[in-house]
């Protein structure tokens, strides 16, 4: 089983400007990774999820995600832009970072639903958000959320 | 102080869950109140709400986007249904209005 984010799934400077063209940016590094059994078929999935309720949770941040036979490893790709992105929030903020999640309709271990479990409840604690926001390299990314992933029981 | 049990449930069951319960554990605990939340994910119930956890709440915070599993536990409690939404963005409103619920 291979780690559920690596430093290629890590975006610090989004090139897009709006929320459908950074689910395609995103799911471009899944998919380049090899993750994902259709591309396409992904991103529809993940769209449709934003259509139903939005994913932009406030806070500058939104956590888009697809669970579906398009996906053949749980993963997740971490996107940051300064300016921010429209992503009908919650609380109307513009998200600036974004965590595109992947999951695939049946896994075999609990241990990547887990670890975005982990991830779901750290992103309600405001200094862990900060630090997310203000870091300054994709290893320091990777580092931050490689901790918690790692505190995660297996 | 209030002693409160939630459950918590979205339709992927990948992440609203568990942030609804972070949210509603964190703004509970802060003003000084008892909480439990049983979140009910893609990994399956997880801090289950015990017999004697239900019996002791003052209150029962239910999300309703999607069904809550064992619903019937909670029969004769407060219940309380709220939006995952309002539960990760506004838990503190939600814990001021149960104060003062129970002041009355």
């Amino acid at each position: 089983m291979s780690e559920i984010i690596n430093k290629k799934l890590i975006k610090l400077n989004l090139e897009s400007t709006d929320k459908n063209d950074v689910i395609s940016e995103l799911a471009q590094l899944i998919d380049d990774e090899g993750r994902l059994n259709s591309f396409e078929g992904y991103c529809t999935n993940v769209r449709e999820r934003e259509d139903m309720s939005t994913t932009g949770i406030g806070f500058g941040i939104a956590i888009p995600h697809g669970k579906c036979i398009d996906v053949k490893e749980a993963t997740v790709a971490f996107g940051r832009k300064e300016e921010g992105i429209d992503w009908q929030s919650l609380d109307g903020e513009p998200a600036k970072i974004i965590f595109l999640i992947a999951v695939p309709n049946e896994t075999e271990s609990n241990l990547h639903l887990k670890i975005l479990a982990a991830l779901s409840r750290k992103l309600m604690d405001e200094e862990f958000r900060e630090e997310l926001i203000k870091t300054q390299n994709e290893d320091q990314v990777l580092k931050i959320l490689t901790d918690i992933f790692d505190s995660v029981e297996k | 102080m209030m002693n409160v049990v939630a459950a918590t449930a979205c339709p992927s069951g990948v992440a609203h869950t568990y942030m609804s319960a972070e949210a509603l554990e964190r703004a509970f605990k802060k003003a000084g109140h008892n909480i439990k939340v049983e979140t009910q994910g893609s990994i399956g119930i997880e801090n289950q709400l015990t017999d004697e956890d239900i019996a002791n709440a003052d209150f029962v915070i239910l999300t309703k986007d999607m069904g809550i599993k064992n619903e019937e536990r909670f029969a004769g409690k407060k219940i309380v249904r709220i939006f995952i939404g309002d539960a990760i963005k506004k838990a503190d409103a939600i814990v001021k209005k149960l104060e003062s619920h129970l002041e009355k």
